[in-house]
């Protein structure tokens, strides 16, 4: 897996969140066929399934469907799903939350972009 | 911050109006610090001294400081000292106001040290970004009602002046607050803090101070209202919400949570408590920022 393939999935209920997150993988050297959008978290677990994403980005606080409740339907239909809740509610009890509920990190907004970075190219093995 | 609140208190004082104040804030952005102005601050030079070297200038095509080295009111050293040292915010302020002609030098001086003194301040107090004495500031300034959380309200505010100084800019002058049994809001995003200390907070302002207040977040140029520009009000209030509950839990141990940011268009909000309004008055438009408590 490379920044080439790697399918990326962002939710969040922010038109504006979405969109720089996307420039910045885009910019990072990701396949924009690869990157796909939703805006809360019924639409992420839904999307999950159908696009088997090897990276999510995920909110907490959206409508429909929280982060928190999203990632633990997402673990449950996929034990091996890669999550990372990018919040700007980083309390610890949302963090612990998040992180016994299976995500792998919780990114604090406002984002620090080489976190993101650093997530994508973990994934990928370092391999750009 | 207190660059913002001396705006304030000038006003509050009846040096300048608001439309003055709002004008010099727009001025200082464009602004270099000038020498005779850090000079009268030192205690170097008085106030008819710079006019003088400034009189001199329009004569001569040399420096200010190489000037007033040959009339003997600054030494060399001194010089050097001025250009080096840090140029506060509140004194570029205070040199646009004076540039502007609403004030006179000597009155910004004194002005200055009325309101070190009434708020018990030291120089390098108003070179600080939060200290106490800032919370001192905002207990008189918004005057709440009793509530067992009057503390964490007032470090609220205070976080809300340091995060559109991060995310908007710092050419804004907060105004005296007011409270409403309701109130209708233009444009506007709201956000409900839920937890034992529970409020509603909306963010709420005329078309284009929202767009202009979007772009400057998303530190992109929105020239029409769109998904963007409301996604980018929304964000904000979201993070300054978000970062508050990290703060609430963090130092004082209160879990609190929010709800994702409501979009308004010309509704009343009623309360049967207070609806507390924080005018805000950028270089671009005034928001007002409005707690329900």
């Amino acid at each position: 897996m490379n920044l080439g393939t790697i399918k990326i999935l962002l939710c969040d209920d922010s038109i504006l969140v979405r969109k720089k997150t996307k420039d910045f993988l885009l910019n990072l050297g990701c396949n924009k066929d690869n990157i796909i959008e939703v805006p809360d978290g019924q639409a992420a677990i839904d999307a999950y399934k159908e696009f088997k994403p090897d990276l999510v980005f995920l909110d907490i606080i959206m409508p429909i469907k929280d982060g928190i409740t999203a990632v633990t339907e997402i673990i449950e239909y996929d034990l091996s799903a890669r999550v990372v809740i990018v919040s700007s509610v980083g309390t610890e009890k949302h963090v612990t939350q998040a992180l016994k509920a299976g995500a792998i990190n919780f990114v604090q907004k406002p984002v620090d972009n080489d976190q993101i970075k650093k997530i994508v190219l973990t994934v990928t093995g370092g391999e750009n | 911050m207190y660059t913002q609140f001396l705006g304030n208190y000038l006003l509050s004082k009846g040096y300048i109006t608001s439309e003055q104040l709002i004008d010099s804030i727009r001025y200082a952005k464009t602004l270099h610090m000038k020498l005779g102005f850090l000079a009268i601050h030192a205690g170097y030079m008085t106030c008819a001294e710079v006019d003088k070297i400034h009189i001199m200038q329009t004569h001569v095509d040399k420096r200010f400081g190489e000037l007033a080295v040959e009339e003997g009111y600054l030494t060399s050293g001194e010089v050097d000292e001025l250009l080096k040292m840090q140029k506060p915010s509140f004194l570029l302020l205070g040199q646009a106001i004076v540039e502007k002609s609403y004030m006179t030098m000597k009155q910004f001086e004194d002005a200055l040290i009325s309101y070190q003194s009434d708020y018990k301040l030291s120089e390098t107090d108003l070179t600080d970004t939060q200290s106490d004495k800032l919370n001192l500031i905002l207990k008189d300034f918004y005057q709440f009602n009793s509530n067992q959380y009057l503390d964490y309200y007032i470090e609220y505010i205070g976080l809300l002046f340091n995060n559109l100084t991060r995310f908007i800019g710092d050419d804004f002058t907060p105004f005296k607050g007011t409270a409403f049994s309701s109130y209708s809001t233009d444009f506007s995003i709201s956000q409900k803090v839920l937890g034992n200390m529970e409020f509603n907070t909306v963010i709420d302002m005329d078309e284009p101070t929202y767009i202009k207040f979007a772009s400057r977040y998303a530190e992109d140029d929105f020239v029409e209202n769109d998904e963007y520009v409301n996604a980018s009000v929304e964000d904000f209030l979201n993070l300054h919400n978000g970062l508050f509950t990290v703060n609430m839990s963090n130092e004082h141990l209160e879990e609190l949570a929010l709800t994702p940011p409501v979009r308004e268009r010309n509704s009343l909000l009623t309360s049967e408590s207070k609806i507390y309004c924080i005018p805000i008055g950028f270089s671009f438009g005034t928001i007002n920022f409005l707690m329900t408590i």
